[in-house]
């Protein structure tokens, strides 16, 4: 009943991606013709994303994924073979200039690479210049109205907790209020502000508008099942459940890394121990041709000598 | 009369077959106890040494997540790791600081200690590596028979007590906080 259930949601999968080319094999290796690219080899069979564009060692799909071990002729799941172009472009159309910059930096941080819409994490976390609405910006940060209020929060215990925010990365001080964390300079002169979980991004608040988000591809929300006609909105590494209508945020649907890698690419730093779910492992257990490494609901298949991914295997649930 | 009583046996030893193979199936491919039906929230919570974390987790609202899909593993830090720490980001008004500073101790897929052991086996001196929710690298090495877990910041804790496997990842209790706090 499993497979039947999971064969019936591949081909509605199938069929809901149009010109997505599926693993078509027995073997589960998906070696569906990708999406034309620009490269010239369009119609190479074993050619997967990551082909053409983006320029950071993705060139040439790797032919080293014959299927010799029989896998994925039952189970959940597909290759990366195209991923539906689904880009996050709802954000505000108003006149004014700063809403005009915000929908810029959109386009630009979302990547379409070989038509396929991957999530990616900001270096600089998604931080944002300025102040955000409703907040002056003052020589020592952002205030809001009352700065006696504000310097009396300076001086509340919790300062101490600001050690956190070090995990956002980058240089600069870190302060938390009022939802938003604002990096400043040694000296006090503010860098950015970012919207975070756990504060104005927490259910029931209203996103941001001028926060930048990805909506996910389809692969991410069959895998998490989001599939209850809600709105689900990625950033800086959380995918959040939205009213579409009111923007209010809801749950907070998964923690992810925002890592996807391609077929060629060397796996990054991070990815060092078997993490592979308990139920795929008698699928995808390491071998000495082969290591198998889970994130954000992707299975990769590496070299274990080149570190180079071999296959991307989506897993669907 | 000994053949009957042998007959009468018989359905006990069919049961008693069924039952050791359904045993067997319980050890994974990697020999570790294949999981159980809890969940990250659920295994958090019924562990008395990590009442703290089970706060943390609740305010920082990642109580949904945890009992969600996954998989993930979580470096649980025990309630004498987190100290003063541990209640205090219990508090209302410290939501984001709590998320913020879980993120930094969950990883992606599960990790069992046979793995994380594994990996050290195959991955030389220089320890090796997982990357965390907060996009930083947990880097484990071998101090004895212990695993030692170091933070980019240099935030170290070691593996301790017993990994729970559940069902969407695992549980490895830690004896430090993976973020330094100054």
């Amino acid at each position: 009943m499993k497979r039947s259930i999971t064969l019936t949601s591949a081909l509605a999968l199938t069929l809901a991606i149009s010109g997505a080319a599926l693993a078509q094999n027995g073997n589960g290796n998906g070696n569906g013709n990708g999406r034309g690219n620009g490269n010239g080899g369009g119609d190479n069979a074993r050619q997967e994303r990551g082909n053409g564009n983006g320029g950071e060692n993705r060139g040439g799909g790797n032919d080293n994924r014959g299927g010799d071990n029989g896998r994925g002729d039952d189970r959940m799941e597909r290759q990366v073979e195209g991923r539906i172009p689904d880009v996050a472009r709802d954000m505000a159309r108003s006149q004014d200039r700063m809403e005009r910059d915000v929908r810029r930096e959109v386009e630009q941080r979302v990547v379409v690479d070989n038509g396929v819409v991957v999530l990616r994490r900001e270096a600089n976390r998604g931080m944002m210049n300025g102040c955000p609405p409703g907040l002056a910006k003052r020589d020592n940060g952002c205030l809001p109205p009352g700065q006696a209020r504000q310097i009396e929060r300076a001086r509340d215990p919790y300062n101490r907790y600001n050690y956190v925010w070090r995990t956002l990365g980058g240089d600069g001080d870190y302060q938390y209020r009022d939802g938003y964390v604002y990096r400043t300079t040694p000296q006090g002169g503010l860098l950015g502000y970012l919207p975070v979980l756990g504060g104005i991004l927490s259910p029931g608040n209203t996103w941001p508008s001028q926060y930048a988000y990805q909506q996910p591809p389809q692969s991410l929300s069959q895998y998490y099942g989001l599939t209850d006609g809600a709105q689900y909105r990625y950033a800086d590494g959380v995918l959040y459940r939205v009213d579409p209508q009111t923007s209010s945020i809801g749950q907070v649907a998964a923690l992810l890394t925002g890592q996807q890698f391609n077929v060629g690419q060397r796996l990054p730093a991070g990815y060092d121990v078997y993490n592979v779910p308990y139920a795929y492992r008698d699928q995808y257990a390491d071998s000495a041709r082969s290591q198998y490494r889970y994130n954000d609901g992707n299975v990769y298949q590496v070299d274990p000598t080149t570190q180079l991914v071999q296959a991307v295997i989506q897993l669907l649930t | 009369m000994n053949n009957q009583r042998l007959w009468a046996l018989a359905p006990l030893m069919v049961l008693c077959l069924a039952g050791c193979g359904r045993d067997a199936d319980k050890a994974g491919p990697d020999g570790v106890a294949a999981p159980s039906n809890q969940t990250l929230a659920a295994a958090i919570a019924d562990e008395g040494d990590l009442d703290m974390l089970e706060g943390v987790v609740r305010n920082g609202g990642l109580s949904e997540v945890l009992e969600g899909k996954g998989p993930y593993t979580v470096f649980a830090p025990v309630n004498a790791a987190l100290g003063t720490a541990g209640s205090e980001l219990g508090d209302e008004a410290m939501k984001a600081q709590s998320a913020a500073l879980l993120r930094a101790h969950i990883v992606p897929g599960a990790l069992t200690r046979a793995d994380i052991e594994a990996a050290l086996a195959r991955g030389g001196a220089d320890g090796v590596q997982m990357r965390t929710m907060s996009d930083g690298l947990l880097t484990f090495s071998k101090d004895g028979d212990v695993v030692v877990v170091t933070a980019a910041d240099g935030a170290t804790a070691r593996l301790t007590g017993a990994e729970t496997v559940v069902s969407n990842g695992v549980v490895q209790p830690v004896d430090g906080v993976l973020v330094k706090a100054e």
